[in-house]
């Protein structure tokens, strides 16, 4: 036999007894032998089937339960959602709230293309919100509407609340005035102690709790979205009032009688021109000291 | 045709048998490829915990060469293609010995070559030669392990060993 054959054989540990004594002859047979018992020194160290199968079987264990933590990142990401969709609910819940100053008007389109023209000194409120199906303000002052056809329309004031179709009107809500205006369609208009439906140019008025009988007006929109301020039979109280929402003065009436019915108007634009349009009718003088302005009965 | 007994090893008892069976062929055989350097140990308990984990994906007659495969991958990510340096066991220092000192420092002297060489082999041949000659594994045994033909692995043995004599007779 070969060498060849017999080292392959020999690599294979396959040698019978007759090879191997061959083997022995070949002259390599001491290096090789030599060469074989050093390459057995590098065996690894023993490798512990049971030990490593325990390690194993641990960290398999460790990776099972963290998969279960599957459910902290889900909390985590439930958290946020639920915050996101509060702080959604929240806001979109919120009430759009409209404030004038004194001197100041503020035309607003509501979501439906219904108009509200706001009065000094008015603040009103609603909810954007599902208003189509929803269609609810809050009114604290004066406010003229021009109301879009829809869904029934209603108007809260600490005095009585409107409701119409779509129409044009004016509320004004004010200490003690509760006075609603129809210009077109009818309104209907609810108070504690009164309920009335009103055609165009009639008019609701409860005056320090008294329902004024009716009045009929026949302007098509109220003076006051025109910068002027009109009253008829009003008491003279009101007008004061209204002249201090729309300049910015305080007025001291000294001892007149406020009580005076009052039929007239005065701009909004010239206070020289408004003080005198509400004195000279009833007779009575004033002066002026930057905002303070004192009357005085003639 | 026979029916399988088992379509997945998702069986804990079935997986212990496995690790039984070819953990320690696993190891050897990252080792003597890779050195222990990279741990092959470690990437032993990894081919183990992939194999668990796609336990559903794996019948046990595929076992064998999902973990061969997995485990040269884990090593290749790893390995930077340095010299595999194998260590081998120092001789235990004998309190009576008839060595004489120089028989000692030569005997020291032909280990460090042989290390060398065996370090200059590729891994195909330092693999299967190790196999075989520190393990004592047949041919034929070797062959299964590696998924190659018995001829090859008598050609990757046979090679190794002529290399070695070679390197060791010129060092």
């Amino acid at each position: 036999m070969k060498k060849e054959d017999l080292i392959t054989k020999w690599l294979d540990n396959n040698l019978n007894s007759q090879e191997l004594e061959a083997f022995k002859e070949l002259d390599d047979y001491t290096e090789l032998i030599r060469l074989d018992n050093a390459i057995k020194r590098f065996k690894p160290n023993h490798f512990d089937t049971d030990s490593e199968l325990e390690k194993l079987n641990l960290s398999l264990k460790n990776r099972t339960q963290k998969q279960n933590n599957w459910l902290k990142p889900l909390l985590r990401v439930a958290a946020v959602i639920t915050i996101c969709f509060g702080f959604y609910y929240f806001t979109s819940n919120i009430d759009t709230s409209i404030k004038t100053e004194i001197a100041q008007k503020e035309s607003i389109s509501l979501p439906d293309e219904s108009q509200v023209i706001l009065n000094a000194m008015s603040t009103l409120t609603y909810n954007d919100n599902n208003w189509d199906s929803n269609r609810n303000l809050d009114l604290n002052g004066e406010a003229y509407f021009k109301v879009a056809k829809g869904e029934k329309f209603t108007v809260n004031t600490t005095s009585g609340s409107i409701s119409v179709l779509g129409t044009e009107f004016n509320v004004k809500n004010r200490d003690d005035l509760f006075e609603v205006i129809c210009y077109e369609g009818s309104v209907k208009v609810e108070s504690e102690l009164h309920s009335k439906i009103l055609k165009p140019g009639e008019r609701f008025l409860i005056l320090d709790n008294i329902f004024i009988k009716d009045l009929t007006v026949i302007e098509t929109n109220p003076y006051w979205i025109n910068n002027e301020s009109a009253f008829k039979s009003m008491p003279f109280s009101q007008v004061i009032a209204e002249f201090e929402r729309q300049y910015n003065v305080s007025i001291d009436v000294n001892n007149i009688n406020t009580k005076k019915l009052f039929t007239g108007s005065f701009g909004h634009d010239n206070i020289d021109v408004a003080i005198k349009a509400i004195t000279i009718p009833l007779n009575l003088t004033f002066t002026r000291n930057s905002n303070k302005i004192s009357l005085k009965r003639e | 045709m026979a029916k399988k007994l088992h379509e997945n090893i998702c069986e804990e008892a079935l997986f212990n048998s496995l690790f039984k069976k070819y953990s320690n062929d696993l190891y050897n055989f990252l080792h003597y490829r890779y050195g222990e350097y990279l741990n092959p140990k470690d990437k032993t308990q990894e081919a183990f915990i992939k194999l668990w984990e796609n336990c559903k994906k794996v019948t046990p007659s595929k076992a064998k060469s999902f973990l061969f495969t997995i485990g040269n991958n884990l090593m290749l990510n790893e390995v930077k293609h340095q010299k595999v340096v194998l260590n081998y066991q120092k001789n235990k220092p004998k309190s009576h010995t008839h060595e004489s000192p120089e028989f000692l420092m030569e005997e020291g002297e032909y280990m460090q070559k042989l290390q060398k060489a065996i370090s200059n082999l590729t891994e195909a041949q330092r693999t299967a030669f190790l196999l075989s000659r520190v393990e004592g594994k047949r041919h034929k045994e070797i062959a299964e392990l590696l998924n190659i033909s018995t001829k090859a692995v008598e050609k990757r043995i046979y090679g190794a060993l002529k290399k070695l004599r070679e390197t060791i007779s010129e060092l």
